[in-house]
């Protein structure tokens, strides 16, 4: 498929290039241009592309594995159809099942494949290659609107204007993402290579569930509906919704907020799950309780989070045990959520030791 | 707008429990009654010093009068209209939006925002100069008592209801030069405005206004504005930018062969720290140099690259730069805190506020001084002392407004 890039040069997607990245518009025409409808899907030829999706979904949602592969023994242009309806059946999936945790938690791991290919096309391209580099300023301008350049001159630094940076809410989301932790010269934003890759992570998890959201429940087909219904029941059976009792009598705003953000699927910054892992540790709860809320995290690996929660405790990595942040810097990585049951204290444990004693 | 809203030391409207000088004066209230004529006269003559664009008629106007009432919410069709109600009114303090509305007559929510230009707010006061312990002045809110320097009691009564006035000196402009220097600095080379569209004003008191006219930040949103001001004031900074991260044992070092693009805050503080970086790479010259201002400062690095962020950053007000509906001084007005006006500085280097900002007559005039008091203003120096002196309208009028004398 050819395009015109803005730098006016004529570029042709490899087909193989189209199958790693089936969001993008010249992916989807490959389905469009034979008359595909979701109707289709009911017939026996989706079947094993359903059993795919549905294996790939699986393994998301209850193990936090990517182990999903490109079947390349096939025509390369059935290699791409196959690979867009791929994804459509595995966001009929997701809306079918309509948990919010699950949604996040597939767009997540969904993005984070989508971020390894991109890794390696970038990893294997020769440094006067461009033409993966025009794919991704293909993909940032198609999906994210958002136009970047490339400081040739300069250790190939990649360079967004800053006012198209700040449309990107991770610019407001992480202290390091933050403008004035960014490196700026003359009107524009300079990225390198990791940070253009997981700029374009944090952006495609955003459009997974802004696509997830906007599709209409009614058109999902029945084949679909009956698999998402079980896998619905599977993960609430994982996941019983937690008894707010547990947590709730003695939990600081600041926590009580992790802990929503938790039910609602949402992934945490590294500094939110550094205050639950300690405030956890000194409530007194054991290494499995905390687990087990922890495992809601849609990037859950719990190999990671034992030994993280170890580390913390002291009994991993040294003997140093880590004490809950301070009120002070719980507001500096603007953590804080403030109420008046905070009044006079410096530190959310204090909190509960004050409602304990009582 | 409501009486409970009145003006910041910044010149710009926000609310604020201090009440304005005049509130709930007497009709024959000396002091009030001539500066209302001088205004009247001023802008009467000087109508064209205002700065007011063609598109007038989308802004968002704001009035102190005397009386201590605010009015705001209120919008003009052209020139005329805005000249005669200043001139029937003679307010004390004239304010317009930076931003245009397609109906600044309505309430806040309801004035259909169009986008606003992006203002930078430096306050003498916030750069905390010692010269100011010296030079200013303190009134008692309770015994109207006025001290000479900053004290935290009332010398007569013990209170601690104090209010500092500003007497700012040729110090305090060249302080505030510099300050405005600084982000002219960063918004050309970091943001890539260009000089032009940067219009520098002295606030006609002890500070200045930036103003960035540009259609890149007209439509920018208040949380990116506030991203824009964090940024000036370098807030948040991670030494983590600079190549240097912890080791094991909690020591800062620097990671070698990392390739950093050496621009922005980076550039400016290895600059201000002589730390030499080539090629855009921490090389063996930069961790040599490194170390050895880690020896000589027993490995305190973290303290002198705050110093240094501290020096570099941009002492400005962020909540002014992050208001898009904030009312700001209007350019050309007089301010009531000093009679002296808003002026457009073209050349700061050549600009003298207690100069170019001074347009009142010069006809003499009496009053009381309550304390001893040198002023310099339009070139001449001015010993007043406690008592009667007689002083040309301009001198008079920065005394009386200033709170340290009354007409006669």
């Amino acid at each position: 498929m050819c395009y015109i890039t803005k730098y006016n040069l004529v570029v042709k997607f490899g087909n193989k290039d189209l199958a790693k990245y089936p969001f993008l518009k010249e992916a989807f025409s490959y389905i469009t241009k034979y008359d595909f409808k979701l109707e289709d899907l009911n017939n026996r030829d989706y079947l094993h592309l359903i059993e795919k999706a549905n294996k790939k979904i699986e393994q998301y949602l209850f193990f936090g594995r990517n182990e999903y592969q490109i079947n390349y023994s096939k025509t390369h242009e059935t290699i791409v159809q196959e690979e867009v309806i791929l994804f459509l059946i595995s966001l009929l999936f997701v809306k079918s099942i309509s948990i919010d945790a699950v949604t996040k938690k597939f767009a997540l791991l969904e993005s984070m494949r989508f971020e390894k290919y991109l890794i390696s096309d970038l990893n294997t391209s020769n440094r006067d290659d461009k033409t993966i580099k025009l794919i991704l300023y293909k993909i940032f301008e198609d999906l994210f609107n958002t136009k970047i350049l490339l400081e040739e001159n300069v250790y190939n630094f990649y360079k967004i204007r800053i006012s198209d940076y700040l449309d990107h809410p991770i610019a407001f989301q992480e202290k390091e993402w933050n403008l004035v932790n960014r490196t700026i010269h003359n009107g524009f934003v300079y990225l390198d290579g990791n940070e253009i890759v997981r700029l374009f992570r944090n952006e495609l998890y955003l459009l997974i569930i802004d696509r997830i959201k906007k599709m209409n429940i009614d058109k999902v087909p029945d084949t679909i509906m009956a698999i998402s219904k079980s896998i619905k029941i599977q993960w609430e059976q994982m996941h019983p919704l937690p008894n707010p009792t547990v947590y709730k009598a003695v939990t600081p705003p600041c926590i009580q907020h992790i802990y929503d953000q938790i039910r609602k699927g949402e992934n945490l910054p590294h500094p939110a799950r550094l205050l639950l892992g300690t405030f956890l540790i000194y409530s007194n709860k054991t290494l499995e309780e905390m687990l087990e809320l922890f495992k809601r995290l849609p990037d859950f690996d719990e190999k990671i989070t034992r030994y993280q929660l170890e580390h913390l405790a002291g009994k991993k990595g040294g003997s140093k045990k880590y004490y809950v942040p301070s009120c002070e810097k719980i507001k500096l990585e603007n953590l804080c959520y403030e109420t008046k049951v905070c009044h006079g204290i410096s530190n959310p444990i204090q909190l509960v030791r004050k409602k304990s004693k009582i | 707008m409501s009486d409970a809203l009145s003006f910041d030391s910044n010149d710009s409207i926000k609310k604020d429990k201090n009440k304005p000088k005049y509130q709930n004066a007497e009709p024959d209230d000396k002091n009030k009654n001539w500066l209302e004529e001088i205004f009247r006269r001023y802008y009467f003559y000087h109508y064209s010093q205002l700065e007011v664009g063609e598109l007038i008629n989308e802004h968002e106007f704001g009035f102190r009068l005397f009386d201590g009432k605010i009015h705001r919410h209120l919008s003009f069709n052209d020139k005329k209209e805005l000249y005669a109600y200043i001139i029937k009114f003679s307010p004390s303090d004239i304010f317009i939006s930076s931003a245009r509305y397609q109906n600044p007559k309505a309430e806040i929510d309801q004035k259909g925002w169009n986008g606003s230009d992006l203002i930078f707010d430096i306050d003498g006061k916030d750069l905390h100069l010692e010269c100011a312990q010296s030079h200013n002045l303190v009134l008692c809110k309770d015994c109207n008592l006025i001290s000479k320097g900053i004290v935290s009691t009332c010398e007569g009564c013990k209170s601690s209801r104090l209010q500092i006035i500003d007497m700012p000196c040729t110090r305090c402009i060249k302080s505030l030069n510099g300050e405005v220097k600084k982000i002219t600095e960063i918004l050309c080379d970091d943001f890539g405005i260009d000089k032009e569209y940067i219009f520098v004003y002295f606030s006609g008191n002890n500070g200045y206004h930036i103003h960035v006219v540009d259609k890149i930040f007209y439509g920018a949103s208040a949380q990116k504005r506030n991203a824009f001001a964090q940024y000036l004031m370098c807030k948040g900074y991670m030494i983590e930018n600079l190549g240097i991260r912890k080791n094991t044992e909690g020591v800062l070092i620097p990671m070698q062969n990392k390739i950093l693009y050496n621009q922005g805050w980076r550039k400016r503080i290895f600059e201000s720290m002589h730390l030499p970086i080539q090629n855009h790479r921490i090389d063996d010259k930069f961790v040599k140099k490194y170390h050895r201002m880690q020896d000589v400062n027993s490995n305190n690095i973290s303290d002198i690259i705050s110093t240094h962020i501290f020096d570099l950053s941009a002492k400005i007000d962020p909540n002014v730069t992050m208001d898009i509906h904030r009312i700001f001084r209007l350019a050309g007005s007089i301010n009531s805190k000093s009679g002296l006006i808003k002026a457009f500085c073209k050349d700061l280097d050549s600009f003298n506020p207690f100069a170019d900002a001074c347009l009142i007559g010069d006809s003499s005039v009496e009053i009381e001084s309550k304390l001893n008091v040198k002023i310099s203003l339009k070139g001449k120096q001015f010993s007043i002392k406690t008592g009667t002196n007689s002083l040309p309208e301009y001198a008079a009028a920065y005394v009386v407004c200033k709170g340290i004398g009354d007409i006669q």
